[in-house]
């Protein structure tokens, strides 16, 4: 009786610790969610479920019913006219929808979107041949290169920043606003390809070279075993690595501050975000519904590699 | 052109001199093709990488203009950034805050580690939940920490003002940079524990039990097992987390500067003199040197007297 009453108390408390741990780690994602949804006068209410749903903050952000709002109802009127062509509407009402002032949410979006997805593909072609060539070819060379790549784990951003910035001014590519964007694809490929490179040796060590071998019999050359063999045998290896680099393009803020500095409408999310917090448009509805929507990308993809990661996390190939 | 075919003539049945040739021309063809496949990685990190390092290092000794040819002014940069006090007590953050999170994570790593490695219902889910932290951008999750301490609406002042009556007035827990640092402390610790956690976690699973069940039958307390058999396991790997958090935080930047602006680290201090106001860039080159030199003597330091390597 005695001993069940302990390991009742014990179990109790082991609970609380799962509770407490738990709470730790997503009450700032709760509050996150929470404020989003809820309006002004609910802010100082330290409930996280809101007394009234509000979802404006999402509207604005993801230009949902924002366009006709500034029209005038005259010029509504004027719009309904048959005569009108298509393209004269549009230019009419062009001059009244809302500009500027509001967050350009979806553009940044776009931009973060489109410079993650091209940086981490092509580092995960140069990986991928790397990484097969790490772990499956023998040469002279081959130790120092990859004790190399390890050794790049040493230098933060900041190192590479102000020399990487220099190069791109003297060259002329930061005059402009497609150079600058350019150099910032260069730059976050180069970041995601150590751990790239690292992650699938890691990986294609593990693949038996008897499969290999059998294609290379069937008169295969080593180039097509590549393309046959080890890609289609990696793949669940390699879409964890593209996410992986993917969600560290995504996240990445320092060079994006400084090489997309003056070209506003290039800003990637993380740029955008910090500049709409020291701006007057701050409100905590509308920063919380950034977050969540900057935020949901990256853990629904993480959602679907959870389990590869944790195991590529584990096996020691990653970068910060 | 890759050697194709090379397997399937067989060398069977050559004369040993023959096959030795072949061999012989098989390694060259076979170390050609390896650097065909490492090339490109190479060229890209030697050109974007290790070439503007040493480009770093050749600037620290100029006078870098924005326009216009940059001056040679020797170790004028480096003089400058030495004999500023406001450097020094970067460097004492950089210290404060490495050695505050590193430890942090690693023992909150630990603790959730040891209670993951039980079965309780929901583990699962409990377990994915709590990496959520580490993989969310930094962005994301800044604001929702700074809400947190708000002084008008944030629930820590609800709590330590309105509830327990701690302090006399609401105020900005990060509004001033000896709170801010122990907030970006907890902060670093709350974004990276999964990580260490995940680590720690895997080398447990591995652990053989019959060292447990020795210890029990010699009567060893639960405290007892975990200091003499799951600690000494533990080893390599707790050294191995504290020696990349070291590098990791060192140079960290977003999880400092997006928090607040109040914590000078290094990267941060240096983020400031090189990209704000006059934008001293040769010096920023300096620092960045300077914080660099730092690292390599805190780890050979760490790895010879902690680690004894």
């Amino acid at each position: 009786m005695v001993v069940k009453k302990k390991s009742f108390i014990r179990s109790i408390g082991f609970a609380l610790i799962v509770l407490l741990i738990v709470t730790f780690a997503i009450f700032p994602f709760l509050q996150m969610l929470s404020l989003s949804l809820k309006y002004q006068f609910d802010w100082g209410n330290p409930s996280l479920i809101p007394r009234k749903i509000n979802l404006k903050a999402y509207k604005e952000l993801l230009n949902i019913g924002t366009k006709m709002r500034a029209v005038p109802d005259s010029i509504k009127r004027l719009l309904e006219n048959k005569a009108l062509t298509r393209t004269q509407k549009k230019s009419i009402l062009k001059k009244y929808q809302e500009t500027g002032n509001i967050f350009p949410f979806l553009r940044y979006f776009w931009n973060s979107f489109f410079l993650s997805f091209t940086a981490s593909f092509i580092s995960l072609i140069i990986a991928i041949l790397g990484a097969y060539s790490f772990s499956r070819v023998h040469y002279k060379g081959q130790g120092i290169i990859q004790r190399g790549v390890l050794f790049v784990y040493m230098f933060g951003g900041i190192l590479l920043l102000i020399p990487l910035y220099q190069i791109a001014i003297k060259s002329g590519l930061a005059r402009t606003g497609s150079g600058s964007f350019i150099s910032l694809l260069i730059i976050y490929m180069v970041q995601t390809l150590p751990v790239s490179l690292y992650m699938l040796g890691n990986y294609f060590r593990s693949i038996p070279f008897s499969i290999e071998e059998a294609a290379l019999i069937d008169g295969c050359t080593r180039f097509e075993t590549i393309e046959k063999v080890i890609i289609p045998l990696s793949l669940p290896a390699i879409s964890t690595v593209f996410i992986y680099a993917f969600m560290i393009a995504w996240n990445e803020y320092l060079f994006a501050s400084v090489f997309l500095r003056s070209y506003k409408n290039l800003y990637t999310l993380p740029v955008g975000l910090k500049a709409l917090f020291v701006s007057k448009n701050a409100i905590w509805d509308r920063i919380m519904a950034a977050s969540v929507l900057t935020a949901t990308p990256v853990v629904i993809l993480f959602m679907i590699v959870q389990k590869n990661l944790v195991s590529g996390l584990t096996s020691g190939g990653v970068k910060e | 052109m890759f050697f194709p075919g090379a397997f399937t003539h067989g060398t069977f049945g050559l004369e040993e001199e023959k096959v030795t040739v072949r061999a012989h021309s098989l390694r060259i063809e076979e170390a050609r093709f390896g650097w065909k496949l490492i090339l490109p990685a190479v060229i890209i990190i030697g050109s974007l990488i290790i070439y503007p390092i040493i480009y770093n290092m050749y600037l620290s000794f100029f006078n870098v203009k924005l326009q216009g040819a940059n001056i040679f002014i020797g170790l004028k940069n480096y003089k400058n950034v030495l004999t500023d006090p406001s450097f020094w007590h970067a460097v004492l953050t950089t210290f404060i805050y490495v050695i505050g999170t590193t430890i942090g994570t690693t023992l909150v790593g630990l603790g959730v580690a040891l209670v993951m490695m039980r079965s309780f219902p929901l583990r699962g889910l409990v377990r994915a939940l709590i990496l959520l932290p580490y993989i969310a951008p930094v962005i994301s999750v800044v604001f929702s920490w700074q809400f947190f301490f708000d002084p008008v609406n944030g629930i820590f002042m609800h709590i330590t003002y309105d509830t327990l009556h701690l302090f006399e007035k609401r105020f900005n827990l990060i509004g001033s940079p000896q709170n801010a640092v122990i907030v970006a402390i907890i902060f670093n610790i709350w974004r990276s524990f999964p990580f260490s956690y995940l680590m720690i976690l895997s080398r447990l699973q591995s652990i053989d039990n019959s060292g447990y069940e020795a210890a029990e039958i010699d009567g060893a307390n639960s405290w007892q097992k975990f200091w003499y058999i799951t600690l000494p396991e533990l080893y390599f790997i707790l050294g191995t987390i504290v020696i990349l958090r070291v590098i990791w935080n060192f140079n960290k930047f977003e999880d400092v500067y997006l928090l607040t602006d109040n914590v000078k680290v290094l990267s941060v201090y240096t983020y400031f003199k090189a990209f704000t106001g006059v934008m001293d860039q040769g010096q920023g080159a300096a620092l960045a040197v300077i914080q660099f030199l730092l690292l390599i003597g805190f780890i050979l330091f760490y790895v010879r007297k902690v680690l004894k390597w």
